[in-house]
């Protein structure tokens, strides 16, 4: 046998056994007849220590074993099937290189026959995928997720009330396992923080109306003032011991308002703080105490108009306090340390702007005019803000240094909704907010696993359905632990669906997964299609969100993806299908009966998206009807395919073109399995109009499947992808399922997803089955203890 | 995954040891040095520049090697560089072949071109490929300019669906990589490029507010900053490595505010022209693109950047020079004429548009009287061979610039046959000013050739 061929049937092999974590009692017809010698091999019946090891000891054990440790790697130590699966990530690594015979290395004299290679592959890749669903099976662990940029977007509007798209100029989040909601694959580069901190900015400055900060800083310390008395510079500060001044001469250009400040903080000692005086020219402008301390200096503020020149600004300490002889040694001397004097202005407007609607949302208390409630606002108003943007109760120290940071702001003098906005800011980009945290737990004695909070609970639920942060439903709920009651959960996902953010669900899995996302960079050629514009781009994305969209909100049956004889199109895509009888811009709901098409396969967008921008690619479509409905990926072609000159020139239509190549037994095997599924959607051209020929040739859409099944028309063949229910079903729950817990799935995944299927199968197939029993099921539910997180 | 993070660190404090010691160590150290150090010669600058999908070869490598020899057509496109220009022939990326993995030629092209390392095939658990050298060569210049690399292409990458044969987008979309774990994002909108390097010239003057804003800025970093060092500590190791990711990020961030201080004008730097988004049409895209690296290495706000004409495996149509197909769709020819002459057209297409980008370099005067290319080190090419063959050796790579004095261009250099492409690499590195380092990826030594 050809050694691609084998390679490629493999490969197949490999994919349909462990990949698509498929039931196996339920073995597709269609591997059957492809390979059937290897098929018909009974894995259960092999046994490691009589079948296997044998294998391992001729071909493999004299470079990687006890002697010999080649890379690395001995298999030596691995006695049991119970081991193997304990090494699986070797053991895959092993089943990989046998596979592809590039081990044993050419060189090595003795070869396995191409059926012990087969045999020792495939008897791995099962050893290592072997699950017992009966016990505590492994939940995984999703690693922390940044929001992605459609989150983002809709996060900001939930929180903060503005919707204007700030994740506009993001960079794109990479795809992983076909989503870009995928926490190991979210990265946060440089470049993406940087906006992140142009966007709190831009958010908060759009919520909240705060008259401008104060320009024109100035700032002094060190060697840059000048002591007088018992002033000694150390470093960037000024110590006095004994009563003494600092002073810096600065040159005022603009006429106005200035403030002028110093920062400090003194050593206590006597029963008044120190006291300092703030002067102008030597003239004194204010006295104050400084209560600060190192930790936490005191900032003191004094307005004053000035007229452009040159000044001397000072500040001196006034009470100097020194009695060696006392016996507390905290009592002996009192100091005064300025850290900076800062002259700031001309100040531009006294006048607060009008409050914004938003602001009156999220700014719910008024501090008096003088500030001396300031602290009880700024918590109360950060805390709600927080609570929501880390969605889960916050700490109060935690709300402290939120709150910290805003009294600074309003300590210089600036506005207490400046400090809001800043302290926002803060809480904006925060890893609490930007991540969707899922803090560790210690489990229950002797278990692995943990539940989620209610709260981290509630926010995957409210990522999976809305894209966004839970709201206050959600939130009550999980503060009072009663998210898991009863029906709870059920009501729960009921009402997220009904409510208009649902349509985010929509907009993205289906985007993502029927991949109308994509249409958007593609091109098709204008010269042969002049008929697609930006409308009829637009008019596909739509039809097939609501097609998607009209399955949740009727309950109707995951299946009708195959066959659904009803659609959405405005005028502009019915003429694109040649249907008459619908006129204008709006989206109306059109039963498909005496009409060539039904479900999502002869939707524009799929047919359109699977196309090159001249032609249509049957290999393209029939990949994508593997990938995205049943399920079971082709494996990629062989690296090194061979040069195609060896074969002379293709001549004749495509598919009499597309029948040479695959003469080419590299090739084969895998195509046939990909082509006759999209030569069955020839009918319809590279956007999706329907036609009889291409080019010069008849259209043909008859075709045979692997399996032996015949169809003639697009609908035979949809009928024979209708009996692949339970494949079907547990294709989009495999991909629901990714979506929901943002990561690939595992082989332990397998329990969750029968769990699935068959819930589906017992409630035909509804859409509300699947996402609940999504919503249900271990990996959404639970987490794996971090001690088995390496 | 630790080894390689040690390797930059260690590389990192190597090159702070260097910057410290330069006063007392003078006369010790390597003579470029101290010349830059006595007459201020100009900064070095390093680019890259990637297509995808291979070129056409026959129109590429030139017959005959040394300082005669006849351009074939697609390089006669820089006729007017040639004195600017080392042909490279016959260098290898090992590292994007299967080696066991099986098939995704173009996800490993574009992630192993400057990592010449491995990527490990996954579809999106444990991203990992290695350190590319022009992060390398950023962590070098750390701290002088603004920005230690500026990432930039035209294309904004997959929307959904998947890349390449099992292999995360993440791969096919990323040339840089700052950790063999964390790709650098890059920009694809002239203005955000425009505005992240001089500010947004819209907005109203804020010279009085900026200073102010700063400090608020430094403090709500710093903040947050304690909120990631805090949850570091109580997260598992994958989740770790996200927040490492965010530290680094806000540190980076921080340093660039630090930088805008100071920041660089425009001012009396001629004919910029203010982009105003993406444009519909390619080839201004491109252009304006690259206005905006010469605009960076102009004003000196940073001395490494990559710039990715198109994502890997692109399928772009090039209807405005007569090619309505697919780019990719196009580059498996099979051997057909027609095929592989519109291959040669989109080949010539993005030539003539780093022609344009020779022509900007060499057009900016450097204070010494040299122009910016005879200080740059510009690598061109791509990580496949042929886009039928999907091979990686005997790749299309050109070097433009002169190095600062330490290329000899002008020259056609046919190298032995797997010759690493890192070695290359790991010569420019060297000739960059950067600390020695002993390996890049599956480097075997250096370029020795391509010396002044």
């Amino acid at each position: 046998m050809d050694r691609w061929l084998t390679f490629c049937m493999g490969m197949w092999l490999c994919a349909t056994s462990m990949l698509a974590l498929q039931a196996e009692d339920k073995p597709k017809k269609s591997a059957a007849d492809v390979l059937d010698a290897a098929s018909k091999v009974d894995l259960t019946l092999i046994k490691f220590d009589t079948d296997i090891i044998p294998l391992l000891e001729a071909h493999c054990y004299s470079c990687h074993g006890d002697k010999r440790k080649k890379g690395g790697i001995s298999l030596t130590k691995y006695k049991t099937d119970h081991s193997v699966l304990e090494g699986r990530k070797l053991w895959e690594r092993v089943a990989a290189m046998v596979r592809s015979g590039e081990m044993p290395p050419k060189d090595f004299g003795d070869q396995p026959t191409p059926e012990d290679r087969e045999l020792l592959a495939s008897w791995i890749e099962d050893a290592i995928n072997r699950i017992d669903c009966s016990v505590q099976f492994d939940p995984g662990r999703v690693t922390i997720r940044r929001l992605n940029r459609f989150e983002y977007n809709n996060t900001i509007r939930d929180l903060v009330g503005v919707d204007f798209q700030p994740a506009a100029d993001f960079p794109t989040d990479d795809i992983g396992y076909g989503f870009d909601n995928i926490g190991d694959v979210l990265s946060l580069p440089a470049l993406l923080f940087e906006k992140y901190l142009a966007a709190a900015e831009k958010i908060t400055e759009q919520a909240i109306a705060a008259k401008p900060l104060t320009g024109g800083f100035a700032g002094y310390n060190g060697s840059k003032l000048t002591g007088d008395g018992a002033a000694n510079n150390e470093g960037e500060s000024w110590m006095m011991t004994s009563n003494g001044t600092v002073s810096v001469k600065h040159t005022v250009t603009e006429p106005g308002n200035y403030i002028v400040r110093v920062r400090g903080y003194e050593h206590h000692a006597g029963n008044e703080f120190a006291r300092v005086s703030l002067s102008l020219d030597d003239k004194e402008l204010t006295q104050a105490n400084v209560p600060g301390t190192s930790s936490k200096p005191s900032v003191v503020n004094h307005v004053v108009k000035l007229e452009p020149g040159d000044y001397k600004f000072g500040a001196s300490f006034l009470n100097d306090f020194y009695k060696p002889d006392d016996p507390n040694p905290q009592n002996r001397d009192r100091n005064l340390v300025v850290l900076g004097l800062e002259i700031q202005g001309p100040i531009l407007t006294t006048e607060q702007p009008p409050p914004t609607e938003i602001q009156k949302k999220l700014l719910f208390r008024q501090p008096k005019a003088d500030l001396s409630d300031a602290r009880d606002c700024a918590t109360d108003i950060l805390g709600r803000f927080t609570r929501r943007a880390f969605r889960r109760p916050v700490s109060r120290e935690e709300l402290d240094t939120y709150v910290a940071l805003a009294e600074s702001v309003w300590q210089e003098g600036e506005s207490f909704e400046l400090a809001m906005q800043i302290a926002m800011q803060s809480v904006l980009i925060s890893p609490n907010f930007l991540f969707r945290m899922e803090q560790d737990q210690e489990p229950a004695p002797g278990q692995t696993v943990y539940a989620l909070t209610e709260h981290e609970l509630a926010t995957r639920l409210s990522y999976f359905l809305w894209s966004s942060m839970p709201d206050d439903e959600l939130t009550q709920l999980a503060d009072q632990h009663a998210l898991r009651n009863g029906t709870t959960l059920r009501d729960q996902v009921q009402r997220m669906l009904r409510d208009p953010k649902a349509q985010s669900f929509v907009e993205s899995f289906t985007g993502q997964w029927l991949q109308t996302r994509s249409l958007k960079a593609l091109a098709p050629d204008p010269k042969l299609f002049p008929e697609f514009d930006d409308e009829l781009r637009d008019a596909m994305r739509r039809e097939t969100e609501l097609f998607f969209s009209a399955l949740l909100t009727e309950d109707r049956s995951l299946l009708d993806i195959i066959d659904g004889k009803f659609t959405f199109v405005n005028e502009r895509l019915a003429k694109h299908y040649g249907m008459p009888g619908v006129k204008g811009p709006e989206f109306q709901r059109v039963t498909l009966d005496g009409v060539q098409r039904a479900g999502v396969l002869t939707q524009a967008t799929v047919l359109t998206v699977t196309s090159n921008p001249t032609r249509t690619s049957p290999v393209k479509r029939g990949k994508w009807v593997l990938d995205n409905i049943l399920g079971t990926p082709p494996p990629p072609p062989p690296p090194n395919i061979p040069e195609l000159e060896s074969q002379g020139t293709l001549t004749g239509s495509l598919r009499e073109r597309m029948v040479q190549h695959r003469e080419n037994p590299s090739c084969a095997s895998c195509h046939a399995r990909m082509d006759p599924l999209g030569f069955g959607f020839e009918n319809f051209d590279a956007i999706g109009g329907w036609r009889t020929k291409d080019g010069e040739f008849a259209v043909d859409p008859a075709g045979e499947l692997p399996s032996g099944e015949r169809f003639d028309t697009p609908q035979e063949l949809r009928a024979i992808l209708r009996q692949q229910q339970t494949q079907v079903a547990r294709c989009v729950a495999e991909k629901m399922l990714t979506y929901a817990v943002g990561r690939g799935l595992e082989y332990y995944d397998k329990c969750a997803v029968d769990t699935i299927v068959n819930r589906m199968e017992q409630n035909q197939y509804r859409m509300s089955t699947l996402i609940l029993s999504i919503v249900e099921s271990e990996p959404f539910q639970k987490r794996r203890a971090k001690r088995g997180d390496q | 995954m630790n080894s390689q993070g040690h390797i930059s660190r260690r590389t990192v404090l190597r090159g702070l040891g260097t910057a410290m010691a330069l006063p007392m160590l003078e006369a010790m150290l390597p003579r470029s040095v101290v010349t830059a150090a006595e007459v201020a010669a100009p900064a070095k600058r390093m680019a890259f520049v990637y297509v995808p999908n291979g070129v056409n070869m026959a129109d590429w490598t030139p017959k005959d090697t040394g300082s005669t020899f006849e351009l074939p057509e697609i390089l006669r496109t820089f006729e007017a560089h040639r004195d600017d220009m080392l042909v490279l022939s016959g260098l290898t990326l090992d590292k994007a072949r299967a080696n066991g993995d099986g098939a995704g030629d173009h996800a490993r092209a574009l992630s192993s071109f400057l990592t010449c390392s491995q990527a490990r095939k996954t579809h999106g658990a444990d991203i990992k490929v290695g350190v590319s050298i022009d992060q390398v060569a950023a962590q070098h210049i750390g701290q002088t300019t603004k920005f230690s690399s500026l990432e930039i292409g035209c294309d904004a990458g997959a929307q959904a669906g998947n890349c390449d044969s099992g292999y995360s987008c993440a791969y096919s979309h990323n040339i840089a990589w700052r950790t063999e774990s964390s790709p650098v994002a890059k920009e694809i909108n002239p203005r955000s490029v425009f505005e992240r390097l001089f500010g947004d010239p819209k907005a109203p003057a804020q010279d009085l507010a900026k200073a102010q804003q700063f400090r608020f800025r430094r403090s709500v970093l710093d903040l947050v900053l304690q909120d990631a060092s805090q949850l570091h500590k109580k997260l598992g190791s994958t989740d770790r490595r996200k927040m490492d990711e965010y530290l680094n990020a806000v540190r980076e961030v921080e340093h660039r505010i630090h930088r805008a201080e100071h920041a660089t004008t425009v001012a009396g730097i001629e004919n910029v022209e203010i982009p105003t988004g993406i444009p519909k049409d390619y080839q201004t895209h491109i252009r304006l693109m690259a206005d905006m690296l010469v605009l960076a290495f102009q004003t000196d706000s940073t001395r490494v950047s990559t710039f990715v004409f198109a994502g890997e495996g692109s399928n772009r149509s090039y209807p405005f020079i007569g090619v309505p197909e697919g780019h990719h769709d196009l580059s498996h020819h099979g051997n057909d004429a027609g095929k592989k002459e519109k291959i040669k057209q989109i080949n010539l297409f993005h030539a003539r548009q780093l022609a344009y980008l020779i022509e900007r370099m060499k057009g900016v005067r450097e204070a010494d009287g040299s122009t910016l290319l005879d200080n740059t080190m510009l690598v061109y090419g791509s990580g496949i061979g042929d886009g039928d063959a999907h091979n990686h050796d005997n790749l299309p790579v050109l070097l433009f610039g002169k190095g600062g004095g330490t290329l000899k261009p002008g020259r056609h250099l046919q190298f032995e046959k797997e010759t690493p492409l890192a070695n290359l690499y790991l010569s420019m590195l060297d000739k960059f000013g950067a600390p020695p380092v002993e390996k890049h990826g599956d480097s075997t030594g250096k370029l020795l050739e391509i010396d002044a």
